[in-house]
Order: structure tokens, then sequence, then C-alpha cells
């Protein structure tokens, strides 16, 4: 009579085991990243940043701008020097105009960080277009938006 | 008849369960690195947003025209300007702001009463102003995502009051 396991039964159980292990870590990690993810985007600070960039950018000709896509905005587009001043002090690295409810856009012109954050927006607000800065804080990427409606 | 493991069975066993025991510790280590990341912001990160959302809210609808900040031992005043007159009041565990008491509830962690301040002027007679009540854990500011950071931009009249610098 045999006793004990035999090896096949321990290998089988343990490949079970790992398996399950497996499936778990892969879980979490995945459970966390959304978490981590959503740490970084639309804080509060840098949704009132956003809101009075985008007041002030209105001021300098930030309701002169159109597009059907993205464009990327840098300070060349506006008359204030103000505007360098306010990216630096809100570490702002960069800052787009998206037309509200854009589906289809060349995603490689972009970085995933950037196109990870508009796919997670909801886009169920009645805009013309998404004021979205990318905030550059210790070494990872921040991203805020607002809704821009032109009279 | 053969009974139990042989040696080859053993070594094999233990083996395999040495690498399912790594795994696992890979997992536990990186759970452990993120709580410890995290630890703030998932416990006060809905009160933050709070503060945040009422003291940045009023600045909007009662239109800020100045501060003045004032440090005692253990708290900072802070007093708004505005048609209304408001005072944020900071102390370690916690901040008072109209008529509301905000507290810390995550572990370890306290406000810092030295706050930050910046005002600058800008063009066309347009200013900017920043202050920030950075969070503590075990007493270092450890990440600036906790921080509470406030931001206005007016136009300059008559009546408007700033500090050019604040130092602590």
């Amino acid at each position: 009579m045999r006793r004990g396991f035999a090896l096949l039964e321990t290998i089988i159980v343990i490949t079970f085991v790992t398996v399950s292990l497996l499936l778990l870590y892969g879980t979490f990690t995945s459970l966390i990243a959304k978490k981590e993810k959503n740490i970084l985007y639309d804080d509060a600070s840098n949704i009132y940043q956003m809101y009075y960039l985008k007041e002030y950018l209105e001021l300098n000709g930030l309701n002169d701008l159109n597009t059907d896509s993205i464009i990327e905005l840098s300070c060349d587009n506006f008359s204030s020097s103000g505007c360098s001043l306010l990216f630096q002090e809100f570490s702002l690295e960069h800052l787009y105009l998206v037309s509200y409810g854009l589906k289809d856009y060349d995603e490689e012109k972009f970085s995933s960080t950037f196109n990870q954050y508009y796919q997670s927006l909801s886009n169920n607000d009645a805009y013309d277009y998404l004021f979205v800065g990318e905030f550059k804080i210790e070494d990872a990427y921040h991203y805020a938006s607002i809704g821009v409606t032109r009279e | 008849m053969k009974r139990g493991f042989t040696i080859l069975e053993l070594l094999i066993s233990i083996v395999l369960i040495s690498v399912v025991l790594l795994l696992l510790l890979r997992v536990m280590m990186s759970l452990e690195v993120i709580n410890h990341d995290t630890s703030y912001a998932s416990d006060d990160e809905i009160s933050r947003t709070e503060i945040i959302k009422n003291i940045q809210e009023s600045f909007l609808d009662n239109h800020l025209n100045g501060i003045n900040i004032s440090k005692d031992d253990d708290k900072t005043m802070i007093t708004f300007m505005m048609d209304e007159e408001k005072t944020l009041e900071v102390s370690s565990k916690t901040l008072k702001f109209d008529g509301e008491t905000y507290s810390l509830n995550s572990k370890n962690a306290t406000y810092d009463t030295c706050i930050d301040y910046e005002y600058k002027a800008l063009e066309n007679d347009y200013y900017f102003v920043t202050f920030t009540i950075p969070v503590l854990i075990d007493g270092e500011n450890t990440t600036s995502r906790d921080d509470l950071i406030f931001t206005y931009i007016g136009l300059i009249n008559e009546n408007t009051s700033y500090p050019s610098n604040y130092t602590c």
C-alpha cells in the first residue's frame, strides 16, 4: 500500500496553486494600477488651476482658437507673457484644446499617458471643447480638464 | 512497497514551493509599497477635495481681494478679504473654515502650520496668488500629492491687499 503523495500529485497541486496565485496577482496589479491612475487624474487643485488658466487665457486669445480634433497649445498662441509664468507655477508640461466628444484621433501623435487619460473621460456633458492640462509633478504626469463653451 | 517521499521528490517539491513563495513575496512587497505611497490619499482624499472645493468656491463667489497671514505657536490663521471676510485656521490635526472643521484621519499625518505662499503680478493688472498647506507624514512632506494647494487669479483694484511674500 502506498502512503503520502506521489511526485506527480505534488506537481499537480503546486501547479494549481501557482496558477491561482498568478491569477490573484494579475487581478491585484490591475486594480492597483487603476487606482494609481485615478489619483493622477482630475485632482481638485489641478481643476481649479485649469479653471483660472482658462479664464485668463480667454482674455488673451483662447477664444480665437478652433479645432475639430486636438491641438497642442503653447504660450506662443497667446498674447500675454503671463502664460509662461503660469505654466511654470502650475508645473504644466502640455496644454491641449480638444473638440468635445472626439472619438477618433491620431493617438501616435500624443503620449500614452494622455491617451489613457482622454479615454477615461465620460464626455457626457455639452461643451464645445475640452481644455486639458498635463502637469508634471514629482516625475509623474497628472491630468486635469475643464469644459469650454463658446458663445 | 514505497512509503513517503524519496529525496529527489522532496527536493523537487521544495524547489517548486520556493518558486511559489517567491512569487507571493513579490506580490506582498509590491502591495506594501503601494499602500505606503497611498495611505494618506485613501483615508483623507475625499475631505481634501471637499476642503479645496469649499475654499476655492468661496473665492469665486465672494471675489477674493486680499489675504492676511498670521502665525501663533501651534496654529496659522489665514484671513481672506472678500465681500464677506472668512478665516481659515490651520492647526496640526484640523482645519477650520466657514463654520466647518475638517480633521485628518490618516495615521501619522499632520498639517504643516508653516504654509507656502506666493504672489506674482501678471500683465494688464492681473495677479496670481497661490498658497499651499503641506501635509506631513511622520513629520515629513513625503509627497505633494496630499498637500492642499489653492490658486487665485484676479484683477488688481483699489481694495486689493496681498503680502508680496510670506516666510513662516
